[in-house]
Order: structure tokens, then C-alpha cells, then sequence
């Protein structure tokens, strides 16, 4: 340290126990030191002095997950909150032990969805353990005892024993059968439901909270990297020479060409196992010094085949491809013939862009390669994959490799892919024995990131003489993509005649799914278009949709009728209450309300959250608008943590209008044109609305809230402008357009 | 050497003065709370207080502070929590709690010039990028943090 300061008390944000030992997220010692701390089944570590810290095996990444996974696992082992901290779980003892803790991959709004039974579980099992402890040494029988601040009491004669104490024997004693235990009932609990403050919140509030950025370890050197400008490209040379002697730098290297691991546990489905492109790093001794130099270095590139793509080019190749044919992906009827005799055909293009995901936190990621044995830290959604990766990357065995979570800021999908642990490792492979922390520039992020792709769509219905819609076909092209059709062909409202084609085209940068995932790129546009076929009726949007969610409409041969009509009811119910909670529309010039409801099912059978919002804008005349008021209406299944539920409808709100409004990547020469904040823009304070979320009671098992709000805020969004007489939005995002009103609202 | 005080301390740096205040603070001071978000002063994640003012400081040489008083998110209510802080706890603000640093320091910034600032004097002065959507409870967050900072006589 290079400042002449005493670190006591001033740096109350440096680490007390110095490097590698403080972001070991091993656990803290405590009080009754000499005895360890005994880990009980990868669960959970009692100390001696009782308390208790729980391993989360999901990341955080902003959605509260440390808070709603400790209320499932403290529910069932009545542990005292008071007493009780989190610590992430190990990847390594995940990957070694055979996937102990059941789903660790933090997608798809499946944290609380897929541990729900799993963690509970483990409470029960472990409490079981705890209890079968205690009776012997309370001499008394286990179905007697109760657990109160994290000891086992025996309420006949008052004794009692600490968990500190228990702990040997529960840890060495194997897991009863989970047939053995029992749940608790739903009226018994007195952690899931309740509206508990974030246990990450101090932390975060004060500076102390942990990012992959804020690693630091002993000796550590910081780099900057430079992936290949153009996707697909090949790294030619560089010339070192030239930056060797600029202040601070100690090593230029290169970063080769390869996997950036799944997204998913490959057993999930089929997926795709991403790539990154070669890349040139420098090493310093301050990360301000290694970008300066990176941006320096001479490189030289292989543009390769992709140098002279640009989104003009893409856009003309999804128009050609909407020409063609495409897949069938869902018929119903005859919708051509339906078409055909329709006295009214209704027509429509929609677009969408290539967007990034943007979170607050730069890929970074601090790794040290010493021998055989590889160690890094990083915020990502998948640990287990970004150890796979960190071994691979160093040339080690997977057993020889260590990888810790850190606090994320932010993922929304980007860190889904580890190409920035692959980068780290492979620099730090060149400087053994170096600690090094890549920290990618916010430009390199959103200029080498995985990216949601582009997509055009042509939708065409068909009404009969009385002005009922008889048939509905569309046609959506994405570019590359896992299969994500499922975002248009899910709509709910039940249509006679229904065909539906899919196709994709080839499009250079690496897929990635973005928060919503398909069902963000592609409702938004059944929703648009509803919009259109009420106008076209007369009708108003809300009272359109409230007549088409008539489950008689449904046909009684359909294969997934139950799921159907379902669905229909449900859509109907949250509709009719999202109308009656947002009170009185607005009224005046430039003023609308849009509504939309959904439920992000991928299947028939696939059951989600659905949610139904209403939304009022202001239309200046002048180009300008504002959003003003949303009202969310939610079903998500049981509530673990109804504070948590509101932050997540806040949060996919206005990241959904966000991107609406302005997200938008573009590609120039294979390059991607946006760079940063200044024209890649975000969502600010002074243009956020005011969100009133209102949660349905329900006692189903709970679905996930991190995604279910974003295909939906954009399909209200669309609907308002047009009601508030503004145009048509059948491309985003809303900002390439002239607000202007229409002669005819 | 570039002398200033950091968090009411007299702090030496022996760091290129070209250096932004945001990698001293981070890398020489091992101040890690102030977040790097963009590096051009777009997000105000690195927010932090130069003589009482809210400024980034990614853009910020170190020699132009020089003589300064500079308060980071770890400085602020150093004996206690800050009203800000308490305000943002009981409302549970943070979600990935990345930008929160840069939101504490200028909110604490703005109700100290301004201590019952209106919706629209918060618009003005709150300009930090939030990608997971706090800016409700930002907002309610602020309110609350005027009350606590000036109870009603
Ligand atoms: S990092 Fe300074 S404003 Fe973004
Ligand atoms: S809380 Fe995540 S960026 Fe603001």
C-alpha cells in the first residue's frame, strides 16, 4: 500500500484479515475458538458457540436469494435468525458430490421455484438429525423435544443442549430418508410468507458488500483485455515492445479461442456450449495502467468472414427470410382457409433489436494459477460451470481447481457464460503464482458480450362479418438462438384457426438469454397485435382481451384443452383485477392506459407466474413521454418473502421499459456501434413510474418472479402509446420513433 | 505525493497524478465500496464527496483533488449509521446493491444542501443508473431519510 495512513478505523473497508483468507467465503471463526466449525451434510455449518451459517447454492445476483432460500431451510430447522449467517456454496463440493445441492445454475426465475422442496427438505432431515442427538443426551425421546434459539430443549424437565454440541454426532450420522420426515404445514410456518428485511442489506448499504471487483488478494496485479473486435475474429500479433515500458506493466499475453462454458447443467437439455474469441490482455499494477496500455497496444486482427456484417444486412435478411416458408410450429384448424374468408385481414410487421444485458457490475473476475492447483473468484450465475471452465482454462485437474462465488452486481443472463473466468485464468496461467484480477472495461463488456438476438415477425387475423377474430398466423425469424419459439406460440387466447412458423437466420455474436428470454423478444408483439385487431374492432384493448378469454372459445379436441382453459381463466382473473386495482383510466390529450397479461409457460403444463399490468403514458405532442403509473397484478404460487416479490415486479418492470424505450445494439462492420452509458442508454430515476404491485393469495407450489414482469410491461407499453393517440410501436425500441399524435385519436 | 483527506484522514498518495480518485480510492486506499460502472461519468456509481459535493470520480485525477476533503460511501456516518443508511435499510432498497454506494452519496449530498428535497428536486439530483430498478424505493428511500434527518419540531 503506497498510502502512509493508519489502516485502523479509516479503512473500514479493508479486509480485516487480509487477502485470500477474508474472500475465502470458507467460514468466519467464531467465538469458542479451538474447536471448528462442523459442516453438517453441505447444508449447513454449526459453530461451537451454536450458531449457524447456511451455504445458499444460488448466486446473488440482486434477486434476494440469500434471504428467500435461508426462510425455507430456517423454517424447517427453526433456526433463530439472530444467530444465523449465509455463506455461498462450494461449487467444488457440488461438482464432487454428485449435484448435493439439486439446481445451482441461476436461470430461469428457478431459485425458489426449484429448491423450494429441496431445502426444506434438508431443514427437516438435518432437524431430524439434531433432535435424534439431543433425545440421547437429554435422555429423552426426540418427539418430545423443541428447538428454540438453537438449542434442543426438552420442555418436561427443562434441560437443554446446544446445537454447538449436537453438531459431531448430526454431521457423522447419515441423512434419514426423506420418506422419514415431514413437512410442516403451511398454517405452522413462521418464516416462508413473511415480508422478512434482506439479509444482504447492511452490507450493501455501508460499502462492507463483496463484488467479484472488490477481490483482494496479496501481491495481486490487476489486467485489462481486448477480445477480437469482430466476432469470429483471430488474434494476428501484437507488439508488446511498444507498451512494455509504459508505467505499471508487467506481462502482455494473449487469451486463445474457446469454450465459455454451458449455461445449464448439460443433463437439463441439449444445449449449446458457447465460445469466445481470441483475446490480448495486459497485466499492471493498477487496472487504470493495464487499460491505458491495452489501449495502446498495436493488434493486430483477423477480422475473419464476419468484418463486413451490419445490421442493415440482418434486418434485409430477416425480411427475405419472413418470405420464406419456415417451420410450422403450431396449427391449429385452417388458417389460411380462415384468411382466406375473412372479411377483414389484419396485417402487421414487428421488430426487435439486439440488446445487451448491461449489469451495473463490469465481467470481472481474479484467479491464481500456482502448480497444478487453479483458484478464482468472480460474480456468475453458474459456479459449478466457472470451476469446469477455471480447470479447463488452467490446464488442471478438475479436483484441483477452487472456485468462489462472489456477490453479483447484477446478471440478468450475462453471467451465465464464464468466458471472463476462462480470460482470467488464462492470464493468470502466464504469471504463476500472480494473483490477477481482470476487470473488462464497460466497453469491452458491451462490445464482446453475449447478446439476445434480433428478430422480425409478420402477423396477419382474420375477422368474420361480425367482426370476431376467426384466425390468427404468424411468422417469426430470429437470428442465432437456442430454438426459443415458445415466445410467440404460447399465446393464451384461444383463436379457431391458429399457424404459427418459426425460423432463424444466421447471426455472428454469441447467443445469451437476457431476463424474460424469448418470451420478452416475442409476447410483447401477440400483445401489440391484439392491440391492433381491438382498434381495427373498435373496441377498446381491455374489454377485446376480457371477450377473447371466454374459455367456452376453447376447442374441446384440443390435445392440451385442461392446460388451455386454464389458462384462459387465469389470464381473466388477473385482467379483471389489474382493471379494478388501477382505478379510473386517465383522461385528457396525450394520456392512455395499456394492459397485458402473461404467463411465460413454455409447455402445455408448464405452469408460471402470470401477472397482468396496466400502464398509463403522457404523450406531450412534442415528441416526449412519460410514463406514469403501472399497476402490477401477480400470481407466483406461495409467497416465500412478499417484500422480495415486490422488488422483483419493481425490478422486471422498469428493466422491461428500459429496453423498450431504449435498448438498442447495433452492428457496424462486425463491430458493435454502442460502447457505453452514453449510447447504449438505461432507465434514469426521473423517468421511472410509480409501480403499485398487488400479489394474489394462493397456496399452489410458487413459481418464479424474477423474469414474468418484462414480456408484460412491454406489451401494456405498446398498447398505452397507441391509446394515448400516439403511434403504432411495432419496432423497438420506442425512441427510434416520432411520438407525435395521431390525426385520428 | 499527493496529499488530501480521505474520510476525515490526511492521506499521502504516491500514484501517477493522472490517476482517477476512483482507482486510488479502490486500488491504493483498498477503499473498495466506490463501484466502477462506466468510467465516463455516465453512471455516477463512483459517486463520492469532494468537499461536501457529489462528484464521480472516475474522471476525477487525483491532482486536481489535491488539498481536498474527499468522503466515500465507508466514511460516511462514521460513529453511526448515516440517516441515508437508515433510511435505505428500513426500506430495503438494495437488490444486487451495486450502484447503492453511488446513491447513498449523492442523496446524502442533496439533503444536506437541500433537507426536504421535492419528487422533482430529486429527479434533478438523482441521475445514478440503477440496472435492477430500485428507483421506487430510491425515491421513497430519500423521503423517508428527510424525515429522519429533520423530525418535525
Ligand atoms: S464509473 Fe464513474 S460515472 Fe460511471
Ligand atoms: S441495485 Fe443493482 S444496479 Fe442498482
Amino acid at each position: 500500500m503506497s498510502a502512509g495512513l493508519d489502516r485502523r478505523g479509516f479503512l473500514r473497508g479493508t479486509l480485516a484479515a487480509g487477502g485470500a483468507l477474508a474472500f475465502d467465503l470458507t467460514i468466519p471463526l467464531r467465538a469458542g475458538a479451538g474447536e471448528p466449525a462442523l459442516d453438517v451434510h453441505h447444508w449447513i455449518v454449526i459453530h461451537p458457540d451454536d450458531h449457524v451459517t447456511v451455504r445458499i447454492p444460488q448466486s446473488e445476483i440482486g434477486q434476494g436469494a440469500t434471504t428467500a432460500l435461508m426462510q425455507l431451510i430456517a423454517e424447517e430447522l427453526d433456526l433463530d435468525l439472530a444467530l444465523t449467517d449465509w455463506t455461498f456454496y462450494d461449487p467444488q463440493t457440488n461438482v464432487s458430490q454428485g449435484n448435493v445441492y439439486v439446481h445451482t445454475s441461476t436461470l430461469a426465475s428457478w431459485g425458489v421455484k426449484m429448491l423450494f422442496e429441496p431445502m426444506r427438505l434438508a431443514g427437516a432431515q438435518i432437524r431430524a438429525l439434531l433432535l435424534a442427538s439431543a433425545a440421547t443426551q437429554l435422555d429423552a425421546s426426540a418427539a418430545d423435544l423443541v428447538i428454540d434459539a438453537h438449542r434442543v430443549r426438552d420442555p418436561g424437565t427443562g434441560n437443554s443442549v446446544g446445537f454447538g454440541t449436537l453438531a459431531a454426532r448430526a454431521a457423522a450420522a447419515p441423512l434419514p430418508d426423506a420418506a422419514s420426515v415431514r413437512l410442516k404445514a403451511p398454517q405452522a410456518w413462521r418464516y416462508i410468507g413473511r415480508a422478512l428485511d434482506r439479509n444482504d442489506v447492511p452490507a450493501k448499504v455501508t460499502g462492507e458488500a463483496r463484488y467479484g471487483i472488490d477481490v483482494q488478494l496479496p501481491g495481486m496485479k490487476y489486467a485489462a483485455v481486448r477480445q477480437a473486435p469482430v466476432f469470429g475474429g483471430r488474434l494476428r500479433g501484437f507488439d508488446a515492445a511498444a507498451v512494455r515500458e509504459l508505467p505499471g506493466v508487467r506481462a502482455v499475453v494473449r487469451i486463445d479461442a474457446g469454450p465459455s462454458g454451458y449455461t445449464v447443467p448439460p443433463t437439463l437439455w441439449d444445449v449449446i456450449d458457447w465460445q469466445m474469441d481470441d483475446a490480448v490482455a495486459v497485466v499492471a499494477d493498477s487496472w487504470w495502467q493495464a487499460e491505458r496500455a491495452i489501449e495502446a497496444l498495436p493488434i493486430e486482427w483477423d477480422d475473419g468472414p464476419h468484418a463486413g456484417v451490419d445490421s442493415a444486412g440482418i434486418a434485409r435478411e430477416l425480411a427475405a427470410a419472413l418470405d420464406a416458408p419456415g417451420e410450422i410450429v403450431r396449427s391449429e384448424g385452417d388458417a389460411a382457409a380462415a384468411l382466406a374468408a375473412a372479411t377483414r385481414v389484419i396485417e402487421a410487421e414487428y421488430h426487435y433489436p439486439f440488446l445487451e444485458h448491461a449489469p451495473m457490475e463490469p465481467m470481472n473476475c481474479t484467479a491464481l494459477v500456482e502448480g497444478r492447483r487453479v483458484e478464482a473468484w468472480a460474480p456468475t450465475q453458474y459456479g459449478d460451470e466457472a470451476l469446469r471452465i477455471a480447470a479447463y482454462a488452467a490446464g488442471a485437474a478438475l479436483k484441483d481447481a477452487r472456485f468462489h462465488l462472489t456477490l453479483a452486481g447484477g446478471g440478468f443472463g450475462r453471467r451465465l457464460h464464464n468466458d471472463y473466468v476462462s480470460q482470467a485464468v488464462q492470464i493468470a496461467r502466464q504469471v504463476p503464482g500472480v494473483p490477477v484480477k481482470l476487470i473488462v472495461s464497460r466497453e469491452e463488456s458491451l462490445r464482446r458480450s453475449y447478446y439476445p438476438p434480433p428478430l422480425a415477425a409478420r402477423l396477419r387475423a382474420g375477422l368474420d362479418g361480425d367482426g370476431a377474430l376467426t384466425a390468427w398466423q404468424s411468422h417469426v425469424v430470429q437470428g442465432t438462438a437456442v430454438e426459443q419459439p415458445y415466445g410467440f406460440t404460447r399465446l393464451a387466447y384461444p383463436v379457431p384457426h391458429v399457424e404459427m412458423r418459426y425460423g432463424q437466420i444466421d447471426t455472428p455474436p454469441g447467443f445469451a438469454w437476457m431476463r424474460g428470454v424469448g418470451h420478452t423478444q416475442m409476447a410483447w408483439m401477440n400483445h401489440g397485435f391484439l392491440s391492433e385487431i381491438a382498434h381495427a374492432s373498435g373496441v377498446d384493448t381491455l374489454t377485446f382481451q376480457l371477450a377473447l378469454l371466454d374459455e367456452s372459445r376453447v376447442d374441446p379436441a384440443r390435445a392440451d384443452q385442461g392446460d388451455a382453459v386454464a389458462r384462459v381463466r387465469r389470464y381473466r382473473r388477473l385482467l379483471e383485477a389489474v382493471a379494478a386495482q388501477a382505478g379510473a383510466p386517465p383522461e385528457g390529450i396525450g394520456r392512455g392506459r395499456g394492459h397485458a397479461v402473461y404467463d411465460m409457460s413454455y409447455v402445455p403444463g408448464y405452469r408460471n407466474s402470470c401477472i397482468a399490468i396496466a400502464l398509463d403514458v403522457t404523450l406531450d405532442g412534442h415528441g416526449g413521454l412519460r410514463v406514469d403509473d403501472v399497476t402490477a397484478t401477480v400470481d407466483c404460487g406461495t409467497v416465500v418473502n412478499p417484500q422480495l416479490v415486490e422488488q422483483q415486479i419493481q425490478g422486471g418492470i422498469l428493466f422491461g421499459l428500459s429496453n423498450a424505450l431504449y435498448g438498442k445494439i447495433t452492428l457496424r462492420e462486425g463491430r458493435v456501434e454502442q460502447s457505453n452509458f452514453h449510447d447504449y442508454r438505461l432507465l434514469r430515476l426521473a423517468e421511472a413510474p410509480a409501480i403499485a404491485v398487488h400479489v394474489m393469495p394462493s397456496d399452489a407450489p410458487p413459481t418464479g418472479i424474477g423474469e414474468g414482469a418484462v414480456p408484460v410491461v412491454i406489451g401494456a407499453l405498446v398498447d398505452a402509446i397507441h391509446a394515448a393517440g400516439g403511434p403504432r410501436i411495432r419496432a423497438l425500441p420506442v425512441m427510434d420513433h416520432e411520438l407525435a399524435l395521431r390525426a385520428d385519436a | 505525493m499527493i496529499r488530501l483527506t480521505v474520510n476525515g484522514e490526511a492521506v499521502e498518495l504516491d500514484c501517477d497524478p493522472d490517476k482517477p480518485l476512483l482507482w486510488a480510492l479502490r486500488e491504493d486506499l483498498a477503499l473498495t465500496g466506490t463501484k466502477y460502472g462506466c468510467g465516463i461519468a455516465q453512471c455516477r456509481a463512483c459517486t463520492v464527496h469532494v468537499d461536501g459535493r457529489a462528484m464521480p470520480s472516475c474522471q476525477l485525477p487525483v491532482a486536481r483533488v489535491a488539498g481536498s476533503s474527499i468522503t466515500t460511501i465507508e466514511g460516511l456516518g462514521e460513529t453511526a449509521l448515516h440517516p441515508v443508511q437508515q433510511a435505505w435499510i428500513s426500506a430495503n432498497v438494495p437488490q444486487c446493491g451495486y450502484c447503492q454506494p453511488g446513491m447513498i452519496m449523492a442523496t446524502a449530498a442533496l439533503l444536506a444542501r437541500n433537507p426536504s428535497p421535492s419528487d422533482a428536486d430529486i429527479d434533478n439530483a438523482i441521475g445514478n443508473l440503477c440496472r435492477c430498478g430500485t428507483y421506487p424505493r430510491v425515491r421513497a428511500a430519500i423521503h423517508a431519510a428527510a424525515a429522519l434527518a429533520t423530525p418535525p419540531a
